[in-house]
């Protein structure tokens, strides 16, 4: 059983539905108590509106922390992608971004896999519910054969790199003034042959040197 | 009569409610996307179906009251 973020305000939201299934017991060994007027303003608040927030913050929770990295790595299918975030290698993109806090560690796979148009969030939620559909009722395949579902968007890079001083005036984006410009357009894919085409690359971590993580 | 119905409604929508919020206490200690399934699918239609239950028993006594 992994536990996942057991922090403080999980533990309040536990406490809060060990206290709200208590107090609905109460009328559930003794309804008549709601034939008072006291009892049925209590009954309200015990049967209506502790559960509906009570559902409302273990909803909040659960999606928040269906962003943190061990979340995506649960999934015995995703141990390779996982794997190729320790990756000794600085062209490694994924790798790279994840050792040195480029993204958030704790958020490194939400953080480049959702797509930051409107509903962005909303339809990586969607695609995480099919995911799910497919590990444990459908076929999935082998780790070096799952794809995006659309060509990477340039967006995705640029919502952290666009206005970056190494982004903006590096050596090899402004060798060829055109370059930048078809980048930010989308017509060039930051991802393209002889770029940052190395990401996860699973096929190929039988050959690489891993990096042990920090102390 | 109406009343034990009443009474009865009451206790049946209290215990979809408990099983709801205990399957939703285990998914919050359960950090998988099965555990997030379980919490949305079955936590919440078990909650959702008690409080639709209680609401009704609060109708159906409001339509009892105003018979008498």
């Amino acid at each position: 059983m992994q536990r996942g973020d057991m922090h403080f305000p999980t533990m309040l939201l536990i406490s809060l539905i060990i206290v709200t299934a208590l107090l609905i017991s109460v009328f559930v060994a003794r309804p008549a108590l709601t034939a008072t007027r006291g009892g049925k303003i209590l009954a309200f608040v015990v049967l209506f509106l502790l559960p509906l927030l009570c559902m409302a913050m273990g909803l909040t929770s659960e999606l928040e922390r269906s962003k943190s990295t061990s979340f995506c790595l649960s999934c015995h299918i995703m141990e390779s992608h996982g794997r190729s975030l320790y990756v000794d290698d600085p062209s490694f993109l994924a790798a790279a971004h994840f050792q040195n806090h480029r993204v958030p560690a704790d958020q490194a796979c939400y953080t480049c896999h959702t797509n930051y148009a409107m509903f962005g969030g909303f339809r990586a939620k969607m695609h995480g519910l099919k995911h799910v559909y497919v590990q444990y009722l459908g076929t999935p395949p082998a780790p070096e054969a799952i794809k995006l579902y659309d060509p990477y968007n340039n967006r995705e890079c640029l919502h952290c790199h666009e206005g970056a001083r190494s982004f903006e005036e590096g050596a090899v984006h402004t060798a060829d003034p055109e370059l930048l410009p078809a980048v930010k357009a989308n017509k060039m894919s930051c991802l393209s042959s002889g770029c940052h085409q190395v990401v996860h690359n699973v096929g190929e971590l039988g050959k690489v040197k891993f990096w042990r993580g920090a102390k | 009569m109406e009343l034990a119905g009443l009474e009865k409604r009451i206790q049946l929508a209290g215990i979809l409610l408990i099983v709801g919020l205990l399957v939703e206490a285990v998914c919050l200690l359960w950090a998988r996307p099965l555990a997030f399934i379980l919490l949305v699918g079955l936590g919440g239609f078990l909650c959702v179906s008690g409080i639709v239950l209680y609401l009704y028993s609060l109708v159906s006594a409001r339509d009892l009251s105003a018979e008498r």
